[in-house]
């Protein structure tokens, strides 16, 4: 829709203007009448070749002279004694009409494509092309149809990418602020990266080299976009592994896991990363991987166990469009009580057994990966009572104590490392990646020493994540953490319009450093004093309490969590929550959450049964702000299928409360508060209570 | 590699940026009562020149548009619309009886009379006759035939040509679907594959281009985003990044640029400014999975029929979809299909009766800051930056994204706070429909014609 006049005329020119548009209409109707008339003369053709230079605008005479080339090259062809001279004379005349046309409009959609067309016929000498493009690239260096067409011609000439890509370089030499050169730079490496082509393997020397280019265009100029949009597309392809790797899961590996049917039970014996209750009989088998993938079935992942011979059904968690997730869970059915495997039963998960689990960006799960754990069914087991109440629990700060870990601590307890999965890198990149990573550092620092630019903040503190993230893969550290925590607050001041930005990633890397240690986990795992008696399940509770999370992070570690504190931060999301199967206690009281679809991460949550949502801004927006601006959004693509016989229209208001609706009516929770919200009310309430049959405690009343 | 000190590039935008600053530290110097007459929107010159324009059209008009006529009508009916300003009887039947000698015998609009059909031009030749509305303008659109020119210039891998032998990218993608909804004619035929196309399109900037390995583009994203949502498909793009593209083109000058590191200019203002308004409005995560009558946010009477009919059909359709549901926790995984069979032509009007509820991403104000300081030329029409000169293009994407901002905060049908309107509330624009660019009441009247004259074939086609 472009390409149109940019000038109105000025009156004094409206004269000629006038002449010559009477002259064009005159080449115009002649045109027409020649085209309806299927006229393809020399003549006929002079006049559609002076209307197209003065107007390449108009289609209509492209495809006229497309018809009158179709047309005289059949008469040549029929011509037994023509030459191919005479066949080139056809199509180089087109070749120049398009030169003439371009002059007037470089912009010209139909003279482009028209030059494409004649080129696909063959018989035309391509090196003049380039030359062309020169020309034209000189005049507009962002003039994208010459660039497509750059694409276009470089594909017909098998030029090599390698050309290509220096042809890049040059134009970023006399102008580096040309995006579209870099835009083009990154297309080309990409695919010569991927193809390993000769003088582009190993990766790592050829983005060692353009770290080098892309750093002088900027400190050239730190205030000009396009070097720092390039430098980020480079920093992602140095920390992103291409295979994608199974991060973590839960059993974790060499667990011990302990089931449970029954609620009362009191065990002291369970630890703290792996006993679990459930009144379905099956325990759930999470699986996060480091990116989205999928193909994560019964064929690609093998499960060994004497009880568990079915196949498993698998389903995505953190979905990030509509067949990829970052988690997959299934659930397996507890042994036979009184069966002889009363003993703890063996179970081996290999994944990537069969190939098939495949990234988003197309790569091949490679690294089969065992896992191996063992669950055992709680001694004391009976059958749960339905019929019986249930105590309120209550979040009190006085029913916490310190988790202790004394001697109760099974002998056998995980530490923190092992609840992730170290995978083992070839050691060259690894190293590479690091080494680059500090040496980029050193560099941003010294920048940052001359001038103090935001985006060079920015990008000092997604290096020095960057840098932990590659570690901590050999060991759990984090060691730059203070530091990239003092650049977000700093960032905070500086820049206070993209607040929300650098509070989530304050979020994410305080969450990193928490989890990075047992030490500093166990400041945050709490005793509930009251729960050991009526236990709802694991009775020890992670509490992040009063930490101003903006969003939550570091899940892969928390998948053992049953009962979770989130109280009293600024959260505005829970995305990523929905990874957490076991949890069954979730307080996430005085937060931001402004909507029930920011809530939409609970209706994963099959254990989840004490929520409590009070004072937060629900009902103050129907719609989840934040959604998109997060990595997974509208990945719930989940149906909820309820019976339309169900009397739900009759006597609920389900026109005002759907959003509630939806994420109700999929869970099952014994214990809620609502209270502190926009949309609490009587009306909401009884509507609550329709809604959540199980529901026995709603804002601390007892319903039954 | 040695780099210049400054590049060409460089100095371009220090040169804009310096003309824009003058005005608005001109702007910031001048007492409350100035600044309010410097904000303001000059109607009446505009109207003026947009009048002089169509007066001139049909007779002799500069050279270049001789292909594009049913453009220069689509600008300049469109600007007066949103001005507010009505045609009168005899302009409004020349123009009427100049389109519909641009109409082919076998469906579509040329950019001329005798030329051959072009999406585009299609696109703004329906656009044209939606904006004078009324029986004879929406009578005149022959939509059997025009569907089959859609049908001819749909490719095997889901894009459209813009004419026969032309080009292939996602403007012709984008005119063809907008015209098919628009005109009641949009079926699973045409949609077929358009989605993978587009979705090719998308860049890893997060923006789209206007072909698969191409640079992102602001135009190109509208025309992108818009299809997506008409065809239900909106879904599988990448919003996080397109929005994260889409959020760095508003620059210091207050205006978008339309590619990473180019000038700013006012056309912008409705593409991604457009581009910002349709993101407001695509269907929530739950909305989508489960059609409940009415949320209770429209209001609209009219809204009735179609809302019934499309319970209906998700009704009727349960059986269908059954085994793609389970009560365990029932995920949908097939991939790009569409889960009920959704009546594509009610997308585009239920999606104008959503309501808005989520603030705008861009800065509105200053948007309109933008265009109504540096893009108003002195004697009418609107402008690209300052120092160029008035076009009929500009005049219309200038008001189309003023428009825009200025409705950004409201639901179809509810009032603008003077607050949300930049300078004077005089300055205030008509709504309009983001996913066509008709003004609202235009698409109302047009909607309303199409769904109740149905074209013959329709009940085979879109069942």
């Amino acid at each position: 829709m472009h390409g149109l006049p940019r000038r109105a005329p000025k009156p004094e020119e409206e004269e000629a203007l006038a002449a010559k548009a009477k002259d064009l209409r005159a080449l115009q109707s002649q045109l027409l009448s020649n085209h309806h008339s299927k006229v393809y003369t020399k003549e006929a053709l002079d006049v559609s070749a002076k209307l197209l230079e003065k107007n390449p605008e108009c289609y209509t005479a492209w495809n006229y002279r497309k018809l009158a080339v179709q047309h005289n090259l059949l008469a040549v062809q029929s011509d037994s004694d023509s030459d191919s001279g005479a066949i080139k004379a056809i199509l180089d005349l087109e070749l120049k009409v398009v030169v003439d046309a371009l002059k007037q409009n470089y912009k010209s959609y139909g003279a482009w494509h028209h030059r494409k067309w004649v080129l696909s016929k063959g018989h035309c000498s391509l090196d003049y092309e380039l030359k062309l493009l020169k020309k034209f690239q000189t005049a507009d260096s962002r003039n994208f149809h010459a660039w497509n067409y750059r694409r276009f011609v470089a594909a017909l000439l098998n030029r090599s990418e390698k050309e290509e890509l220096d042809y890049t370089t040059e134009m970023i030499e006399n102008n580096f602020s040309n995006y579209s050169a870099w835009h083009n730079r990154s297309v080309l490496l990409s695919s010569l990266l991927k193809k390993e082509a000769p003088g582009f393997f190993p990766k790592e020397k050829v983005l060692n080299e353009e770290y080098g280019i892309v750093q002088q265009a900027i400190f050239t100029d730190p205030d000009d976009q396009s070097g720092w949009f390039h430098y980020r597309w480079l920093l992602d392809q140095t920390v992103k592994m291409d295979a994608p790797l199974l991060a973590s899961s839960w059993p974790a590996h060499g667990s011990n896991v302990i089931l449970s049917r029954n609620r009362h039970l009191y065990d002291c014996s369970a630890s703290l990363f792996d006993s679990f209750h459930s009144d379905s009989g099956t325990f759930p088998l999470v699986l996060y991987f480091n990116q989205a993938v999928k193909g994560v079935n019964s064929s690609t992942v093998a499960i060994e166990s004497l009880f568990c011979t079915e196949d498993l059904d698998w389903k995505p968690l953190l979905q990030i469009s509509s067949q990829f997730s970052q988690v997959w869970v299934t659930h397996i059915r507890f042994p036979e009580a009184n069966s002889q495997y009363e003993e703890a039963c063996a179970v081996e998960v290999s994944v990537g057994l069969s190939q098939g689990i495949v990234s988003s960006s197309g790569f091949d799960y490679s690294h089969l990966t065992r896992l191996a754990f063992k669950v055992c069914l709680s001694p004391v087991d009976t059958e749960p009572s339905k019929t019986q109440g249930r105590d309120k629990i209550l979040w009190r700060d006085e029913n916490f104590s310190l988790y202790q870990t004394g001697s109760e601590e099974p002998h056998k307890s995980l530490s923190i490392d092992d609840l992730i999965i170290h995978n083992v890198d070839k050691p060259t990149t690894s190293n590479w990646r690091a080494e680059t990573i500090a040496n980029e550092i050193a560099i941003f620092r010294e920048l940052l020493s001359e001038t103090s630019c935001k985006i060079g903040k920015l990008t000092l503190a997604r290096l020095l994540t960057a840098y932990d993230v590659i570690q901590s893969q050999c060991a759990n550290k984090m060691v730059n953490s203070e530091e990239v925590l003092e650049l977000y607050a700093d960032l905070l001041k500086l820049d206070p319009t993209h607040c929300q930005y650098y509070k989530d990633e304050h979020s994410l890397v305080f969450l990193q450093q928490l989890t990075s240690s047992k030490e500093s986990l166990l400041k945050h795992c709490f005793s509930h004093k009251t729960l050991a008696s009526s236990s709802i399940g694991n009775y020890t509770c992670l509490c992040l309490n009063k930490l101003s999370l903006t969003r939550m992070g570091s899940i892969e570690k928390l998948l053992w969590v049953q009962m979770l504190d989130l109280s009293h931060n600024e959260l505005h999301s829970i995305e990523g929550l929905e990874a957490m199967q076991l949890l069954s206690c979730l307080n996430l009281s005085n937060n931001k959450l402004g909507s029930f679809t920011a809530l939409a991460p609970l209706r994963m949550l099959k254990s989840l049964q004490v929520l409590d949502i009070s004072y937060n801004e629900i009902g103050s927006d129907t719609i989840d702000k934040t959604r998109y601006l997060f990595s997974s959004p509208l990945c719930h693509t989940e149906e909820i299928s309820w019976n339309k016989d169900e009397n739900v229209n009759g006597c609920i208001n389900l026109t005002n409360y759907w959003d509630a609706f939806l994420i109700f009516k999929s869970m099952s929770l014994t214990q809620l508060a609502i209270l502190g919200n926009t949309i609490a009310g009587e009306n909401f309430k009884s509507f609550l209570v329709k809604v959540v049959p199980t529901l026995e405690w709603l804002d601390g009343d007892k319903l039954h | 590699m040695e780099f210049p000190v400054a590049t060409k590039t460089q100095h371009e935008q220090w040169t804009v940026e310096n003309l824009v600053f003058r005005k608005y530290n001109l702007f910031e110097d001048l007492p409350h009562h100035a600044q309010t007459l410097m904000l303001e929107l000059r109607r009446d010159e505009h109207i003026e020149y947009l009048m002089r324009g169509l007066r001139g059209l049909p007779a002799s008009f500069s050279v270049l548009d001789a292909n594009s006529r049913p453009w220069m009508c689509y600008w300049i009916l469109h600007s007066l619309a949103l001005l507010g300003e009505l045609v009168d009887d005899e302009l409004e039947n020349n123009t009427i009886d100049f389109l519909s000698r641009c109409q082919d015998p076998n469906g579509g609009y040329g950019g001329g009379p005798g030329q051959m059909p072009h999406l585009a031009t299609t696109y703004a030749a329906v656009n044209s006759l939606i904006t004078l509305g009324g029986h004879k303008a929406l009578s005149s659109i022959n939509r059997r035939e025009l569907y089959t020119f859609l049908r001819r210039m749909k490719q095997p891998s889901g894009g459209f040509r813009m004419h026969d032998a032309g080009e292939i990218d996602v403007r012709a993608c984008y005119t063809a679907i907008s015209v098919a909804s628009v005109l009641n004619i949009l079926d699973h035929e045409l949609v077929d594959n358009v989605g993978s196309y587009i979705l090719s399109c998308q860049t890893y900037e997060g923006g789209i281009s206007g072909e698969p390995g191409s640079e992102a583009h602001g135009g190109y994203t509208f025309c992108g985003l818009a299809t997506m949502i008409l065809i239900n498909e909106v879904n599988c793009l990448d919003l996080p990044r397109l929005i994260d593209w889409l959020v760095f083109r508003q620059g210091k000058e207050c205006g978008f640029q339309g590619r990473t590191n180019k000038l700013v200019d006012g056309c912008y203002s409705f593409w991604q400014g457009g581009a910002f308004a349709l993101l407001q409005r695509i269907p929530s995560v739950s909305e989508e999975q489960i059609v409940l009558p009415d949320v209770g946010h429209c209001t609209l009477d009219t809204s009735h029929t179609s809302t019934t009919s499309r319970i209906s059909e998700v009704g009727n359709s349960s059986e269908g979809t059954s085994s793609q549901v389970d009560d365990t926790g029932g995920f949908r995984q097939e991939g790009l299909k569409v889960p009920f069979p959704v009546n594509y032509n009610d997308i585009g009007y239920d999606f104008i009766n959503r309501s808005v509820e989520m603030k705008p991403l861009f800065h509105a104000i200053a948007l309109q800051r933008y265009i109504l300081l540096c893009t108003q030329a002195e004697n009418g029409g609107l402008i690209d930056k300052p120092g160029k000169s008035r076009d009929f293009y500009h005049t219309c994407y200038c008001l189309s994204g003023l428009s825009i901002c200025q409705h950004i905060c409201s639901d179809a049908d509810s009032p603008v706070l003077p607050r949300a309107v930049s300078g004077p509330y005089s300055n205030l624009l008509e709504p309009i429909h983001p996913l066509f660019n008709v003004v609202l009441d235009q698409y109302h009247e047009a909607r309303e014609f199409f769904t109740t004259h149905r074209a013959p074939f329709n009940s085979e086609v879109l069942h």
